[in-house]
């Protein structure tokens, strides 16, 4: 995808939605969080513009508490550095069997910091060096590379827990999770979330081959997640295909460059402007930023709780629709916005033409219900 | 005997009075010579109590090296750090030489404590070069000659050891997997911890592990030693070409790596 140049019409127009605070830049979980609901153009375009939507829904009074867990980052943290130590040993055996690594296969490159400089632009080029070069031998596991993908015409910095580079030149994202896989299964949201995330890092990989000149389809969409195994702290592995998560994520990231069509159809005075005072506390009513925020159409999932800093507002405000209740909810009662309406129907309301369908299903799983729990709707 | 480590323990305690009430009055040097004084009697206090531990066991244990030591060694985290490191004979991580010195040495210590006794050395050694017999220093990153991260090693170590190329995690793995089995095959009965320790390295070499879960030194030593013919000739090559740079280097640099990358990029990156 494209940058926007300065002076492009939707760029400015992103910058009055952001109003005079700095933008937030993405990271590989808002970008995998945009992703998760692409319907919800208020998500999009407040990412699009970088809006800190923390700091707009706590001054809306809607603050989420968000964020990982610190016990949930240990833990993480603790298990990551016992899968790559002794040289990724744990990782080796692993990897070995899962991507059929060669014996010879076992140069280790730590990119965490080069020289004992951290400094991202850095870490990037010696990434792209260490991925693209010609006079690289040896180099089969990458320790925390510094990738970067242009979300919205800023760059957004990812840092993928290992890629694993094949000696035939094919490479796989290896992505590190501590939650348990018990007897072959995980969570699904969980393994979800981690493919999503993968498939950001895929993206973000292909684009620096192109951008190099190399060929992007050595990224390979068969990335890999390493997990504590049952309930002890072995690890396991799993091939997950990301096909798809690409697929929606390219579209995703083609609607956020494309996003001045989205931007043409509200006023070209909205704007989530903080209006803060020096000491960067926020002046603006809240009424005023409420009212702007709910210009913009929400598509409210229970899933938002655990993706997105405005889910409080956006649930307050879908209270009494089938969608708060959930996607399958809203899939079973197609066309019935509220669950009112579908209750009326359910007691025996006289339903609209289009509505007789539904209408003759609700009245039966009425009936149904009341025989086996002897309660009425 | 006693009696000394009796008058030791009057010595410690006044001396530990003379330190509050130096304190309380607010006069700090002198709080500090007294607390070195303590220091230095609290230290002949083990000492006599070592002794008197050893005369008193007599001569029925004379190789109470091989009995196994209580918990909490007496020796400094220095010395025991140069322990398990000169059993391993190759750069590792402050959790393994922990394990390590558990495993054949009997005690152990957390390994925050060993991190900040790499600052310690680097210190001492900046302010009297070589007063040392050995200093607990860096592994060097083989291609900026930096510090390489988490990993201590022993000055007098030859540089090529002491370099980290590529290969050199998985070469200095096996050959850690191939001294561990080697001092448990030295011990007539090895400890759990020692042979939980062999398990854990036989576990991620390919041939290592015995069809019923367990490990014999012997197999791991071989299976080991097998992978590392594959990477040897080449690591070997890719150290003997980073040390030769690292000779150029002045001597805090060659054990405690070199900052001029570090210190380059962040002036190019403020210009």
């Amino acid at each position: 995808m494209t940058g926007f140049q300065p002076g492009n019409p939707g760029r400015s127009g992103l910058d009055r939605l952001r109003g005079r605070a700095l933008p937030k830049n993405h990271d590989a979980r808002t970008i995998s969080a945009l992703a998760a609901n692409p319907g919800c153009a208020r998500r999009a375009l407040l990412d699009a513009a970088g809006v800190d939507k923390q700091a707009v829904a706590a001054h809306v009074g809607y603050a989420a508490p968000f964020g990982q867990s610190q016990f949930a980052i240990a833990r993480g943290n603790a298990f990551e550095a016992q899968v790559k130590e002794g040289g990724g040993a744990q990782l080796l055996t692993l990897l070995r069997e899962h991507i059929d690594l060669d014996v010879s296969e076992v140069g280790y490159a730590d990119l965490n910091d080069i020289g004992g400089n951290e400094q991202r632009e850095l870490r990037h080029r010696h990434t792209v060096h260490v991925l693209t070069g010609a006079d690289q031998p040896g180099r089969t596991l990458l320790d925390h590379p510094l990738l970067r993908l242009r979300v919205g015409g800023r760059p957004a910095y990812l840092e993928p827990d290992l890629i694993a580079l094949r000696l035939d030149g094919t490479i796989h994202v290896i992505e590190i999770k501590s939650f348990a896989v018990i007897d072959g299964q995980a969570d699904g949201s969980k393994v979800a979330a981690a493919a999503i995330q993968s498939a950001v890092y895929v993206r973000a990989l292909r684009d620096l081959m192109a951008e190099a000149g190399a060929d992007p389809t050595a990224v390979s969409h068969r990335t890999v997640l390493v997990a504590p195994k049952d309930f002890s702290s072995q690890p396991t592995a799993t091939s997950l295909d990301v096909r798809k998560q690409l697929g929606v994520l390219d579209r995703q990231l083609s609607r956020i460059a494309s996003i001045e069509d989205l931007l043409a159809r509200y006023p070209r005075t909205l704007t989530f402007d903080l209006d803060p005072d020096d000491k960067d506390r926020p002046r603006r009513p809240k009424a005023e930023l409420t009212a702007a925020i709910k210009q913009v159409t929400a598509n409210y999932a229970p899933e938002c709780l655990a993706t997105c800093e405005l889910c409080f507002l956006c649930r307050e405000e879908a209270a009494g629709t089938t969608g708060a209740l959930g996607k399958p909810v809203r899939e079973d009662l197609g066309g019935i916005e509220y669950t009112a309406a579908a209750l009326s129907l359910a007691r025996g309301q006289l339903p609209t033409p289009e509505r007789a369908e539904i209408a003759a299903q609700l009245l039966r799983a009425a009936q149904l219900r009341e025989q086996v729990l002897g309660e009425e709707v | 005997m006693a009696e000394t480590i009796e008058a030791l323990e009057r010595r410690i305690d006044e001396l530990r009075v003379k330190v509050r009430e130096a304190m309380l009055s607010g006069e700090r040097a002198l709080a500090s010579a007294h607390r070195a004084s303590l220091k230095q009697a609290e230290q002949a206090w083990e000492d006599a109590v070592a002794e008197a531990a050893a005369a008193r066991s007599g001569p029925e244990a004379p190789a109470s090296a091989h009995r196994p030591l209580p918990a909490g060694s007496l020796l400094p985290l220095r010395e025991q750090v140069y322990e398990a490191l000169s059993l391993l004979q190759v750069p590792a991580a402050p959790k393994l030489i922990a394990t390590v010195h558990e495993a054949f040495f009997g005690s152990t210590f957390p390994t925050t404590r060993v991190t900040s006794l790499k600052r310690d050395e680097e210190r001492s050694f900046r302010t009297a070069p070589f007063a040392r017999p050995y200093y607990i220093c860096a592994a060097l990153s083989a291609d900026y000659l930096s510090q390489s991260r988490g990993l201590l090693a022993i000055s007098t170590w030859p540089l090529e050891l002491r370099v980290i190329g590529s290969l050199s995690p998985r070469v200095d793995f096996l050959t850690e997997a191939i001294r561990v089995a080697e001092a448990i095959e030295r011990i007539p009965e090895p400890p759990t911890a020692a042979r939980r320790l062999l398990e854990r390295f036989a576990a991620s070499i390919p041939g290592a592990s015995g069809s019923g879960g367990g490990a014999r030194p012997a197999a791991v030593r071989e299976a080991a030693a097998a992978e590392l013919t594959v990477h040897a000739d080449a690591d070997a090559k890719a150290r003997r070409a980073a040390a030769e740079r690292a000779r150029a280097l002045d001597g805090a640099e060659q054990l405690f790596g070199t900052t001029v990358f570090r210190e380059m990029a962040g002036k190019a990156a403020v210009e």
